[in-house]
Formats: C-alpha cells, structure tokens, sequence
C-alpha cells in the first residue's frame, strides 16, 4: 500500500547497508557481544551495522539504551512526529539510508507520505501544517547550527502548541540523528 | 557494565546549567532512561581501560569536535580534563585552536577524521577509514573512536537543546 517516493537522491525504498571493514562473525562472538545485539534491536544479528558496532559491545550497549529509549518510549511528542525529526535530519545530513528507514517508519505511524515527498524535495519549506513547519525547522536548525540556538527557536515550537516534554523529545530525537548518520555514514553504504 | 547512575554527577545537567529543582531538569528527567544512557555512553567511551586509544586521544578529539561545532562550554568541560590528566598545556592550545599539524601522525589521522565526521559527515568513505587503520588503529578502536565523535554529535546538540530550554522557561516564568 505504500507509495514509491523518490527525489534528490532520497527513497523510500527499503534499502541494505554494508560495513567497510570486517564485522564481527556470529561464531566467533562473546556472550556479552550476543546479548548486546539481542538488546539492540531485533534483527541486530543479520545488520552489517550491528555486526560492526558490536566490536564495542559496552558502548552499543548504552548507544542501544538510548535510542530505543528515545524513539520508542510511550507518551511525549507522538512517535510519528519523532520519526519525522529523524528523517529532516537524515536528509540534511544526506544519509539516504536512514532517511529511507525512518520515512518509512513515519507512513507506518502517520498513515500518510506527503511530508515525506516535501522533505526529500526541500527541507526547507516542507510541513503540512504550522506545527509540522516548525517542527522541522528546529530540527534542520539544531542540526547545522548547533552553535547558535536560541530560546526564540523553541519559541517557534511553543507558539504551535509543544509542551517542555514534546520539546525534549524533539531535542533528543534531533540529536540522537547527529549520531546515527554519522555511524551510517562513515563506517559503510547502503546497497540495494 | 556500568549500570550505576548517579544524577548528581551529570555531565550534560552540569554543563547546560540544569540544577535539581528547576522545571527544566524535572522534564529532562522524565526521560531519565535516556539521560542515564547518555551518562553511561559518556563514561564508555572515555573509559580509561579502554584498549588501542589513549584516554589522552580521545579527550583531544572531544576538545577539537566541541571547538569546531562552536560548543564553548562543553569544550571548555574537555580541556579542564585534558589538563587534570596531566596532558601538556601546549597540545590542548594548539587543539583549543583547531591546529593539528603539529600532532604525530596517528593522532593526526584521527583529528582528521573528527573534522569530516563533525563537519561534512556526507564526505565519509572506505579511504578514510583505511587511513585511520594505516596509521596502526585497529577495527575496534576504529568503531570506538567513530562512537566517540558521534557521540559528541549528540552531546553538543543535546546540551544546546537543554541550556535553551531553559533560557525559554526562565523567560517565561518572568
């Protein structure tokens, strides 16, 4: 039922990622290594990236912790708005691959794709209401210039109704991006 | 593992200026499985014990990324460490005032793949990463120095989030 959306290099399509250098084989792993990527996320023992990471089981361990705890918890700003966040700032860092995987999410959650199809085309002007707009403002504003954020900026946010939970939410989901992309983005590629 | 977590000694709190009592460290405590994580990555990845990459190394890479992302404070946290741990006040300047070219070649490597990560993290590639493992770094300090700088992706940009949430709230209240 979903859509096929591609633009400026940007889908939506389900995509693979490979490591540059050699991952952890699943025979030769530690029983700590196996419980952290049992932790991590579902299909952690079949992902390149997982495999990868797992070299440092105790520092996936808590980057794991905080993710899930990020993006998943119940309550706050809505896990759709969270996954739009995510995928503003996948696509102004230019990490396809997880713009792809959170676009998805948020067609999963939010029932509908046209936000997605605006931020693959143009960040800048993408929203489908006052709240959506600002919301990805903040999110391309606190991802570039970090260095320069002001309350006005989260003024924005609460002149279209977030309350300080919905804004911390936004703020994590914000930063926990700068970490992943980076991840994705320089330790392998996505393949199709 | 490391699975204590004293919020008293929060280093995100500490430097964003969030004290106990304060509406805004209440909300960031709400979360307080993400701040916990986020302690806890913190302390991982300067974990002392930590094979392949100096303790030294790894606070100059967190001062350099901290200095080219503009983020004063934190910069300032990572300095202050570098010089309890005894590091010569000539190589903190120099990184302070984002210099390399005076490093040794396997710490410049690294400070070299901190700047594309924090600045053009879209320039990554295999090179890059083959160069780090050229200069005598192995895969799993390659994966733990990589986590570091991600890591400060997130930290700077929490801790810039955090102080203006508070900025707001203090505006607010008056």
């Amino acid at each position: 039922m979903s859509r096929l959306i591609e633009a400026e290099g940007f889908t939506n399509r389900v995509l693979g990622w490979d490591a540059w250098l050699d991952v952890v084989q699943l025979a030769d792993a530690s029983a700590e290594q196996i419980t952290v990527l049992e932790e991590s996320h579902p299909k952690a023992k079949e992902s390149d990236y997982y495999l990868f990471l797992v070299h440092q089981p105790e520092i996936l361990r808590q980057r794991s912790a905080a993710f899930n705890a990020i993006m998943y918890a119940p309550g706050g700003l809505s896990r759709a708005e969270r996954e739009l966040a995510s995928t503003v700032v996948s696509r102004v860092n230019g990490c396809v691959y997880c713009a792809s995987v959170h676009a998805q999410r948020f067609e999963q959650l939010a029932k509908r794709d046209d936000v997605i199809e605006q931020v693959f085309n143009d960040p800048a002007t993408a929203g489908t209401s006052p709240r959506e707009k600002a919301i990805v403002q903040a999110s391309i504003d606190l991802t570039l210039t970090p260095g320069h954020v002001a309350p006005a900026q989260l003024q924005a946010l609460r002149d279209v109704g977030l309350s300080d939970d919905e804004m911390l939410d936004l703020i994590h989901s914000i930063a926990i991006f700068a970490w992943a992309n980076r991840l994705m983005l320089n330790l392998g590629e996505p393949t199709d | 593992m490391t699975d204590t977590y004293d919020p008293s000694a929060d280093i995100v709190d500490r430097i964003a200026g969030l004290t106990p009592g304060s509406a805004t460290h209440a909300t960031r405590h709400r979360r307080d499985k993400v701040a916990a994580a986020t302690q806890r990555s913190y302390e991982a990845l300067l974990d002392p014990a930590l094979p392949d990459l100096s303790l030294r190394d790894r606070l100059l890479v967190a001062l350099y990324a901290c200095r080219l992302s503009k983020a004063p404070a934190l910069a300032a946290h990572y300095a202050e460490r570098l010089a309890a741990a005894g590091v010569d006040r000539a190589s903190i300047e120099q990184i302070d005032q984002g210099s390399i070219d005076a490093q040794e070649p396997r710490l410049r490597a690294m400070l070299s793949f901190t700047r594309t990560l924090i600045e053009r993290p879209i320039e990554g590639d295999r090179a890059a990463l083959e160069r780090l493992q050229a200069a005598g770094i192995p895969t799993p300090a390659v994966v733990a120095l990589a986590q570091l700088i991600a890591f400060l992706s997130y930290q700077i940009r929490l801790v810039a989030g955090m102080a203006a949430l508070q900025a707001l709230n203090i505006r607010e209240a008056a």
